[in-house]
């Protein structure tokens, strides 16, 4: 085992303050036990009178069996001190408890990162498909009928985009159109419809 | 605390099993001073508690200095600085990366909702 290190003067005392403790719980417990046994003892022969023997004894027995309950409760109280004192002091399993819950930790915090790195590969093709999906379809052409808060950034941009072809004459009567199942597209649309349907006024 | 680890576990087990042993130790000598009361008291019962006392006795006095002898050996005097605070603020990143994630997925679904009815 290892040799005793030179422990501070305060839990030096502190420990030998527990041993005393448990020494004197111990001794008093015995002591009074053994006592009170003895008392039990009928003697025949007694300076005073039996009753008052019998009171005498009556009252040495409470109290020792109060002494024996006494240290009992101290020693109770011994061990609470000792399993607080184990717990801040005791460095190797404090140590290891340390341990233990950073693996527990970093275990969960990988888990959580490999998760999202799947699940961002899974979106990904999702997402591509989503996009040109979106970007080849009417509502690309007809994002201007949106009001402008309602835009996601992604159609922000491409609103902008849109606003830069109008400047080039291509979305004007788009942008005058007030939903898009009104009618049919205008001719100048350009050949930007996809497969998702032939017009607007399939969907009415 | 709920982290009690592997090695303390054992040792606060045993501690709490002094705990019931010291409840013991009182019931028998209670057991035996009632017994002694009696008219006749019935020696085999008084000879099995006080031996159950005695060796309670005994047997707590024996864990408890071993358990002091041990903090005697292991116990610095310095307070512990370990923590598992680092860990802990990555996890907690790692799952606001999780929500954050929930949450925009949660948009994209509501936006694709969103086409479709119109």
């Amino acid at each position: 085992m290892a040799q005793q290190r030179a422990l501070p003067q305060s839990k030096e005392t502190l420990l030998q303050s527990y041993n005393k403790r448990l020494k004197d719980d111990i001794k008093s417990m015995m002591d009074n036990f053994t006592e009170i046994i003895k008392t039990a003892k009928i003697e025949d022969e007694t300076q005073v009178s039996r009753a008052t023997q019998g009171e005498q004894d009556n009252y040495e027995m409470h109290v020792r069996a109060s002494n024996i309950v006494r240290a009992g409760e101290s020693l109770m109280k011994l061990v609470s001190d000792l399993k607080q004192f184990l717990i801040l002091n005791d460095f190797p399993s404090v140590n290891e408890a340390i341990d233990q819950r950073n693996q527990q930790l970093r275990a969960l915090q990988e888990e959580c990162d490999r998760k999202l790195t799947a699940l961002r590969d899974e979106v990904s093709i999702d997402l591509y498909e989503l996009e040109e999906e979106y970007y080849s379809s009417r509502w690309r052409k007809s994002s201007s009928l949106r009001e402008a808060n309602d835009l996601p950034l992604c159609e922000a941009y491409w609103r902008l985009d849109l606003d830069t072809d109008a400047a080039d004459g291509l979305a004007a009567p788009l942008q005058a159109s007030p939903e898009p199942s009104a009618g049919p597209l205008p001719p100048a649309a350009p050949a930007h419809s996809h497969a998702s349907g032939p017009g607007p006024t399939e969907h009415a | 605390m709920a982290t009690y680890s592997l090695a303390t576990e054992p040792r606060l087990r045993a501690l709490e099993d002094i705990e019931r042993e010291i409840g013991a130790i009182l019931q028998n000598a209670g057991t035996v001073i009632l017994e002694l009361s009696k008219e006749k008291p019935n020696e085999r019962l008084l000879h099995r508690h006080a031996a159950a006392f005695r060796a309670s006795v005994q047997h707590v006095e024996a864990e408890l200095s071993a358990q002091i002898r041990y903090l005697t050996q292991v116990a610095t005097g310095q307070p512990h600085e370990g923590s598992s605070y680092s860990s802990r603020k990555d996890c907690q990143m790692a799952l606001q990366r999780v929500d954050y994630a929930r949450l925009k997925l949660r948009d994209v679904a509501r936006t694709c909702e969103q086409m479709l009815e119109n």
